[in-house]
């Protein structure tokens, strides 16, 4: 026995530290890379690396378009984990599943390496060379109108650098798609109050009503949202907040709240009005909108009690302020923007606006500011592809054969332009019907700079920044992409800026003043700028009033039962594959879904009730049918669902992109009818009505929930208390 | 000895820590979880995947009980029958307890399972033969064994993916029990480091994966001897004793307004993991 005072780490020293390291640390890597390690040099390391030692970068997640901030852990070289940087206002050092598994992205084995040259149904190999003289020959007296540019949500100086490419050809075609984006809320949120994306504070609320928002899992920043629900729940001046969640299949966030409340599919917005009306506190114009509203027939057409539309409206008169969230739910439909302007118009009658409704600040540069995805400029470009306008399409950042709705028939409409080009880090539904594919770096390996769409407490850009070398040697940023081409444009203009990098750096330190580094010279703000990840500024901030007309409302009675397809589908967005981009990530695909607990594949959310009068038990293969096609799924018996709905999650059914997404799940954006708010012109993605059968066909559901299917059969494990029982505001 | 003897005065036969003559110190690692403030996002559980080099098992093993997540979500419905779960969902995050009795190392055949000074439940891999009685006697259910060799499993870790490995974690090998560690390397690098400085660890110098990531705060983590320790607080102000398999809370009749309670304390594995009640408004 070793003495106690002699413990194991003071025997290392006297074996001598470094050497014990060393030794250590070989033989956990040989074991795991059959000795295919890298040997560091421990006496002469490359600049920054201190052998064993992690050290950090900041940086910016791209999963999603939240724009929290990144703190990456490297070692060797090697970017290991991906932590939250904690100066950044919007995550605050926090990192929700989908950032964390970025660098699943970064690693992934399924990732493109060479450009891609379309030789019938093969993709052949060729230089990056070969490829730019290729776009060059194709691109040649092809006019502006001629060419269509599809991306995602973008921002930032790459925005700039596409903006500055299009426009050398004097083309308007930019189409910023995002398959789930709160497009319907941004348009009626510019006519309520001005701008599109205020400032939410639930932190400063004391009641939540939130007509479907998923602001806990997917809806516009929800790590953001996630730390103000924490505070939310600490309560302003001890009393903790309230939080009803009003939608047709439970979310995260619904199945967080205090009271969650299964409305029938569409009628989010007649909610909203009878509430104004139990407020009783309306006036003028108000009043007269929703004098009709009376408790009765909301009731009959929501399917909410009328005593629970009593108690929330006493709730919310005694409980000030409040915050009234219009979600995807409320959003989805033909009347979308109708239903988002009524809750919109609640948040008015309780005087939230200015309180937790608020101003919000944007970044004094317009060129950056980010031009957010949404789903009409998907119609406009199916449309342009089905006139045959387009001879050359570029495709970033967007996997519309996967996300078009199957009514559009985007994948035969594609094949309409000219000459399909791809950038893109896997060889996914939209690559395989491209003729050129370019792979692109890892946002762990690019440079970059990204303006979110939500800022929390003031402007900020954040920078993006390579954690490691690249893995590939023949992937390339889409930045030094942009700039390679607009070379080929306007030579003269950016023949100085060798690369992304150098254009990056000189853009910001041009700026210098601007960006607040004036009292620096230019390599201590740039090493800052790079150390912080993020630059926080002043800008131009939007005042919020409320400015609609209420006598403008229309909302149409209820949907009218189908006898051909009786049930809604509602497409569940998780939190962890939302529209599907990041399928191939395999922590996500084990990571189980919150609320079903199920992995690894799709599934038929279906109510109990419903079930049992269709005879469907867990684990029968359903087969769904809508005007556009059918898809078949396991059911699962989930309780929080209206009984008039099913619904299928997003993002799983691929048929390309990799080994951990490919044939695992259903896609139900196939059989998703092409239907439109009428105001906004968005895809109504609650529109599509189905109706279901069994195929007699029974598999063993794969999740995560025990034998007992979630009940704790009288134990005391996961306990829950009523709040007149507890006295929060004297806990530590 | 007989069984009435031992049944009721069990405290005073069974070891745990701590014990009088060996008494924790300087260090108790204890952890409290908020079930208010957790949502049930998973962003725990994604971390430690991350951290501690866990492998993805994939559909078919999945189903066949093998997944191996040291951390995992719990989720539960309330169970009155009513058609809708108009209260939501009730989320746990369950994980190693660190139980300070802990039912898995008296049944480990070759004390491959034992408890550190400080209070942790560690598990010695090269010590362990997998026969999983440890694994068998928890009644948390939070031990994972290792039915393959996940470094040799196709696309468990290809090609590039090794290359995410956390070298500070070892990678298991077939035939080994493995659970939460309390993410014990961030500790032993924090140990070092103060001993270095001639200190003790101070709060907040440690901070496991789960709790690093988790978006509400839910989960603190902490020396629960140190007063000045969060964990410590709540702990304190909860009125959740390490050593007791009653608290203050379930003593009071007709209910408390303390929220801290730990799971199974009745079978008196005395865990190191308090969690606090949810809550939900009686108003609506």
């Amino acid at each position: 026995m070793i003495d106690s005072s002699f413990d194991r780490r003071d025997f290392l020293k006297v074996l001598g530290w470094s050497g014990a390291a060393v030794a250590l640390g070989g033989c956990g890597n040989t074991s795991i890379e059959d000795g295919r390690e890298t040997v560091v040099s421990y006496s002469e390391p490359a600049d920054y690396v201190i052998p064993g030692i992690g050290v950090y970068y900041n940086s910016t997640c791209a999963q999603c378009d939240a724009g929290c901030s990144i703190n990456g852990r490297v070692r060797e070289g090697r970017v290991l984990k991906l932590e939250g940087n904690p100066d950044s206002t919007i995550n605050r050092g926090k990192m929700c599943g989908l950032g964390q598994a970025g660098v699943q992205h970064h690693y992934n084995p399924d990732r493109l390496r060479e450009p891609l040259l379309r030789k019938g149904d093969q993709g052949e190999p060729i230089t990056w060379d070969k490829a730019y003289a290729l776009i060059a020959e194709k691109m040649k007296g092809v006019s502006g109108e001629e060419i269509a540019f599809l991306s995602g949500g973008i921002s930032g100086h790459l925005k700039a650098l596409m903006g500055n490419y299009l426009d050398s050809f004097g083309c308007k075609n930019h189409f910023a798609y995002e398959a789930v984006a709160p497009g319907v809320m941004r348009a009626a949120n510019k006519k309520s109050y001005g701008v599109a994306m205020p400032r939410f504070s639930i932190n400063k609320a004391k009641v939540v009503l939130s007509f479907g928002a998923d602001f806990l899992g997917s809806w516009v920043s929800p790590v953001h949202f996630s730390q103000q629900y924490a505070q939310f729940r600490k309560g302003v001046d001890g009393q903790r907040g309230v939080l009803i969640q009003v939608e047709s299949k439970m979310t995260l966030t619904g199945a967080n709240a205090d009271r969650w409340l299964a409305i029938r599919p569409g009628t989010e917005g007649i909610l909203a009005l009878g509430i104004i009306n139990a407020l009783g506190t309306a006036t003028g114009e108000i009043a007269a909108v929703v004098k009709d509203y009376d408790r009765a027939r909301v009731s009959r057409e929501t399917g909410i009690t009328p005593g629970q539309i009593d108690k929330i409206a006493a709730l919310l008169k005694l409980r000030s302020p409040s915050l009234v969230l219009a979600g995807s739910a409320a959003e989805g439909y033909a009347h979308g923007s109708q239903n988002a302007a009524a809750i919109n118009l609640l948040n008015h009658v309780l005087g939230n606006i200015g309180k937790t409704v608020e101003a919000c600040e944007a970044v004094p540069f317009p060129q950056m500011i980010p031009t957010t995805g949404n789903t009409a400029a998907l119609k406009s470009l199916n449309d342009g592809l089905v006139a045959g306008k387009y001879k050359v399409l570029f495709c970033y950042g967007a996997n519309p054969v996967f996300t078009a709705p199957g009514a559009l028939k985007f994948k035969e409409n594609m094949a309409k332009a000219g000459f399909k080009v791809a950038f893109a880090h896997y060889l996914d539904e939209t690559a395989l019907q491209a003729d050129l594919v370019l792979p692109l770096d890892s946002a762990l390996e690019d440079w970059g700079t990204q303006v979110p769409e939500y800022l929390a407490t003031c402007a900020q850009i954040n920078v993006q920044q390579p954690l490691m070398e690249k893995l590939h040697a023949n992937t390339r940023g889409m930045g030094d992409i942009l700039l390679d081409l607009l070379k080929q444009r306007r030579a003269d203009e950016y023949k100085g800026y060798e690369d992304y990098y150098a254009y990056l750096r000189t853009a910001l330190l041009n700026n210098k003043n601007a960006l607040g580094g004036g009292k620096f010279d230019d390599d201590t703000f740039w090493n800052e700028t790079l150390t912080q990840g993020l630059i926080k500024l002043e800008g131009p901030v939007s005042a919020v009033s409320f400015r609609a007309n209420a006598v403008g409302l229309k909302l149409p009675a209820p949907a009218e039962e189908n006898a051909q397809y009786p049930l809604h589908l509602i497409p569940g967005v998780t939190a962890s594959l939302r529209d599907g981009r990041h399928a191939n990530q395999p922590w996500l695909q084990e990571s189980p879904d919150p609320l079903t607990t199920i992995v690894w594949d799709s599934w038929v959310e279906i109510h109990p009730k419903k079930a049992a009068e269709l005879h469907i038990a867990e684990g029968d293969i359903i087969e769904i049918t809508s005007k556009t096609g059918s898809i078949r799924a396991q059911a699962y018996l989930f309780p929080g669902i209206h009984p008039d709905a099913i619904s299928v999650p997003l993002g799983r059914g691929h048929e390309a992109m990799g080994r951990y997404a490919k044939g695992y799940g259903v896609n139900p954006f196939q059989i998703m009818d092409a239907v439109y708010d009428r105001d906004s012109g968005e895809l109504a993605m609650h529109e599509t009505r189905v109706r279901i059968s069994k195929t007699g066909q029974r598999v063993i559901v794969v999740k995560d929930e025990g034998a007992a299917g979630g009940l704790q059969m009288g134990r005391k494990i996961a306990v829950r208390v009523s709040t007149d029982e507890v006295d929060l505001s004297e806990e530590a | 000895m007989s069984v009435t003897n031992l049944l009721e005065n069990w405290a005073q036969f069974r070891h745990f820590h701590p014990v009088e003559d060996n008494p924790h110190d300087p260090y108790k690692w204890a952890m409290s979880i908020d079930l208010d403030a957790c949502t049930g996002c998973n962003a725990c559980s994604v971390a430690c995947y991350a951290e501690n080099n866990l492998p993805v098992v994939g559909k078919e093993k999945f189903a066949h009980g093998q997944v191996m997540h040291w951390m995992r979500i719990e989720r539960y419905w309330d169970e009155d029958g009513r058609e809708f779960p108009d209260q939501g969902a009730q989320f746990l995050p369950m994980m190693c307890q660190q139980c300070e009795a802990a039912p898995c190392e008296t049944v480990c055949p070759v004390a491959a399972t034992n408890h550190t000074p400080d209070g942790l439940n560690s598990q010695i891999y090269n010590r362990c033969i997998g026969s999983r009685y440890c694994s068998a006697n928890c009644p948390f259910k939070v031990r994972y064994f290792n039915w393959y060799d996940y470094p040799t499993t196709d696309n468990v870790w290809p090609a590039e993916m090794t290359q995410q490995l956390n070298p500070d974690v070892t990678v298991r090998g077939k035939g080994v029990m493995e659970k939460c560690t309390f993410c014990v390397q961030r500790i032993s690098a924090a140990k070092v480091t103060a001993k270095g400085e001639g200190r003790t660890v101070r709060e907040g110098e440690v901070q496991t994966a789960c709790q690093q990531a988790c978006p509400t705060n839910a989960i603190s983590f902490g020396n629960l001897i140190d007063p000045e320790a969060k964990v410590h607080k709540q702990w304190k102000a909860q009125q959740v004793e390490l050593d007791k398999e009653e608290q203050a809370k379930d003593k009071e009749e007709g209910g408390s307004d303390l929220r801290g309670y730990r799971i199974f304390e009745e079978l008196r594995p005395y865990p190191s993991v308090m969690y606090l009640e949810r809550v939900r408004e009686s108003a609506i």
